[in-house]
């Protein structure tokens, strides 16, 4: 669907109350990399943090040697926190959240000498300033590699795509051209799901008087009826219409588009919190449009859209997810199961009886929707926490 | 900047609950509630906090706010430490909310969408309660918790005039806010809704708009949408014995996670308002056995004179008729038994198949054993109540409510899901 451009946050988040300088942002979570060198406080690699009303956020130590840390963290009764927080710079290095009031938790991380904040957001006082001397043991990659790597590869995926979809919308006007409405009906449904992956990114070159998401994507009413073009133009020909009868001047715009759209692609980069921001629209897409049905009106593969937006959220999410699962191994765990809850529920749906291989979006009962709109929001609401962790400073 | 450094706690726009009767805070509810602080009554003031720790949950005895946004949650988690998170998280954001502040910690991360959705900022509490109740199914086998089920959780049997939609009845677990300012209502349940996401669903909503019932000699009896002052001999939070005797399960349950608590029943009673409305006052009148001005009973001259359900006019017929709700539902007719009374009107639009209001009242009654009380009542209620002529229910669900919550750090079924 045709909408705003990606609303990139304008600022990151800055460090805490103190001015904690850190020496060194080389942490890197996951205490199985852990070095081999104690901790100063005392033998236990294991800090137990306190959190109550009365005394806000409280560590048994401030001091360590580089290394693996587990920190071992307690919510007494802090109705205000929910989760704990290292930082160093004001990124977050490791993180715990669900500690509600009367529950416990843990996290582990591998930090490196410098300055960190240990903060638990609501509590009062919010932070305890540690400090970890040495040097710890190389790993696989810090976070910030991670991350880099990953915003990489999602930026060949979102080429990939793209160059797909110049292909498939070259068979849709071939197809167009020839007169057969079968096989462009076909075309159609295959041309789609390399869109509806990658949209957000087509939203993201909206300026001035250049709208490429609306050229490609429009729905009729979207757009003064004038500018109408793009996919959906074609689908009402094809599905309501039920002609390719003067549909070659469209098929042809949308190859010229998606021309355009594959050469802003090269060589795009993409920050990790811009990938989590476009997997969240993504999912969006599916709550806001596809499942009410107003996205396919005519050739009613609503699902096909829904599974494409999914398939490309999760991508954008697997990008994120070695270094994110540093940051905090439990959130991205929890993220990955609800994709995979998702995906199985939409695999439910899929049926050999047609083109699209999706039942029809009117086959849907109303309990089917409210479920798969339910498990998108399942994935949203956690996925909505991946940004701001993975901002950059 | 941290939560210290902004913490826009909403308190500072709440007064005391026992202050001034002439003090008002700022985005009160308007008319109505000025003109029942004016009578006195400490209660029934807009602003103010209402203790949500304690032996009791609140929202039970609480004379009852004026307005309630109550919902039902399906759990989607089979994860017994998932719907334990659930329930902490809940009652942290529910300790924090009734005392006018904000849930979670207040960060300016503007990569994060906010913790809390913003739209009570600056509202006050408005003596928000939030009460919390376990539906019968949530004992069946997902989380082991069969052995825990409460004999006086049965589910409610059929009952006479039953017109009940399944869509909007019953669930797992059910969340009464109730409030003087709709929208701190409203934010409760929303901001509910969305820690429960991945874990619970909502399955059902209600809104009610203005209450129905006085549980306190503070308040005034409110009118139902029919006209009517119902449930002026309902039982009132100074008669603690009443509250022993008929609301607040005591030593005799058979599940000691329930002591202190209670079990709520809720029922959409939709009322045939436009054929009501073409009714003539002497039938209205005799349908509800009160006078529709008054509010006193047939026969009577003020509303709290005692019910004399004996007198006979000189022809011999009974002066409040056999069929007369006032009658029927009276302690007499059910070997004394109460239930507290804690309901609200409701309006969900029109019909959109026949175009006439869909609206009415969302009864709600909080009992110490519904298959004592609520059931039998409704019994006979259902099938000779007069007024069943006008009325349906269209929804049921029960809920065991558990005792309040000690402090911070406890939560809602502990015992359960701990």
């Amino acid at each position: 669907m045709y909408s705003r451009p990606l609303p990139h946050a304008r600022t990151l988040r800055t460090a805490g109350t103190g001015a904690v300088v850190a020496v060194a942002v080389a942490a890197c979570g996951g205490a199985s990399s852990g070095g081999g060198t104690a901790g100063a406080s005392g033998s236990s690699r294991h800090a137990v943090v306190t959190i109550s009303e009365a005394d806000g956020c409280q560590v048994s130590a401030t001091s360590f040697r580089a290394g693996a840390l587990t920190f071992d963290i307690t919510n007494k009764d802090a109705n205000a926190v929910t989760e704990v927080e290292l930082e160093a710079n004001g990124r977050i290095v490791g993180e715990k959240e669900n500690l509600p009031a009367g529950f416990t938790g843990s996290f582990s991380v591998n930090v490196d000498g410098g300055s960190y904040e240990l903060v638990c957001p609501g509590a009062k006082p919010d932070s305890v300033a540690i400090t970890v001397t040495g040097k710890a043991a190389s790993s696989a990659g810090t976070v910030a590699d991670l991350l880099r790597q990953g915003a990489k590869e999602y930026a060949g995926y979102v080429n990939d795509q793209a160059t797909e979809l110049v292909e498939a919308a070259e068979t849709l006007r071939d197809a167009i051209k020839s007169g057969n409405l079968t096989d462009a009906q076909t075309a159609y449904d295959k041309a789609r799901p390399f869109y509806e992956k990658i949209e957000p990114v087509a939203e993201s070159f909206t300026a001035g008087k250049v709208n490429l998401d609306a050229d490609i994507d429009a729905r009729e009413g979207d757009v003064p009826a004038a500018q109408w073009q793009g996919f959906h133009r074609i689908e009402k020909g094809l599905f309501a219409d039920q002609s390719v009868e003067g549909l070659s001047t469209y098929a042809a715009g949308l190859v010229a588009n998606t021309k355009t759209l594959r050469k802003l692609t090269v060589g795009l980069t993409f920050q990790p919190y811009e990938i989590a921001n476009g997997a969240q629209e993504l999912l969006d897409e599916v709550a806001a449009s596809k499942i009410t049905g107003e996205e396919e009106r005519y050739s009613h593969i609503d699902l096909v859209d829904i599974e494409n937006n999914d398939e490309g959220a999760e991508q954008a999410f697997a990008a994120l997810r070695p270094g994110l699962t540093k940051i905090d191994s439990q959130l991205t765990a929890t993220i990955a199961a609800r994709f995979a809850a998702l995906d199985a529920l939409i695999e439910t749906y899929r049926t050999g009886d047609n083109p699209s291989g999706f039942v029809y979006y009117g086959d849907l009962t109303k309990a089917d929707k409210r479920k798969l709109a339910a498990a998108v929001k399942a994935v949203q609401e956690p996925l909505s926490k991946v940004a701001s962790k993975v901002a950059q400073v | 900047m941290r939560a210290e450094d902004v913490r826009p706690s909403r308190r500072q726009f709440v007064t005391s609950a026992l202050g001034a009767a002439g003090v008002l805070v700022a985005g009160g509810a308007g008319g109505v509630a000025i003109g029942r602080a004016a009578d006195g009554g400490s209660s029934s003031q807009v602003g103010g906090t209402i203790p949500f720790y304690g032996p009791y949950q609140a929202g039970i005895a609480t004379p009852a706010q004026d307005r309630l946004a109550f919902a039902a949650f399906d759990l989607t988690s089979s994860n017994r430490h998932e719907v334990a998170l659930l329930l902490g998280k809940w009652a942290a954001a529910a300790a924090r909310m009734t005392q006018g502040d904000l849930i979670g910690a207040v960060t300016d991360a503007p990569q994060a969408p906010p913790i809390d959705t913003g739209e009570a900022l600056g509202l006050g509490p408005a003596q928000l309660t939030i009460t919390v109740g376990f539906g019968p199914s949530v004992f069946d086998s997902r989380y082991g918790l069969a052995g825990k089920r409460p004999a006086a959780l049965a589910d409610i049997p059929p009952l006479p005039g039953d017109a009940l939609r399944a869509g909007i009845s019953n669930g797992d677990i059910g969340v009464q806010a109730c409030s003087n300012d709709p929208q701190v209502a409203f934010h409760a349940i929303r901001n509910f809704a969305r820690l429960a996401r991945g874990t619970a669903v909502m399955r059902w909503s209600q809104l009610g708009f203005g209450r129905t019932s006085s549980t306190s000699t503070s308040q005034e009896t409110p009118r139902n949408l029919m006209g009517f002052k119902d449930g002026t001999n309902n039982i009132k939070a100074e008669a603690t014995a009443d509250f022993d005797k008929f609301v607040w399960v005591g030593s005799e349950t058979d599940q000691p996670w329930m002591r202190g608590g209670s079990y709520v029943v809720t029922r959409r009673i939709r009322m045939l308002i436009e054929s009501w409305d073409t009714d003539f006052l002497a039938d209205q009148e005799n349908v509800f056995g009160r006078l529709k001005n008054s509010g006193a009973p047939l026969g009577g001259k003020t509303e709290f004179e005692p019910v004399d359900l004996v007198a006979r006019h000189p022809d011999g017929t009974p002066v409040i008729p056999a069929d007369a709700h006032i009658r029927l539902a009276s302690p007499h007719a059910h070997g004394g038994k109460k239930i507290l009374r804690r309901g609200y009107s409701f309006t969900d639009g029109i019909d959109p198949d026949t175009g006439l209001l869909d609206a009415g009242l969302f009864f709600i009654a909080y009992q110490k054993d519904p298959r004592e009380q609520f059931v039998p009542i409704q019994r006979l209620l259902g099938g000779s109540d007069s007024l069943n002529e006008y009325i349906r229910h269209t929804s049921s669900a029960l809920f065991a409510v558990p005792r309040g919550l000690s402090g911070p750090g406890d939560w809602w079924g502990k015992e359960l899901f701990g």
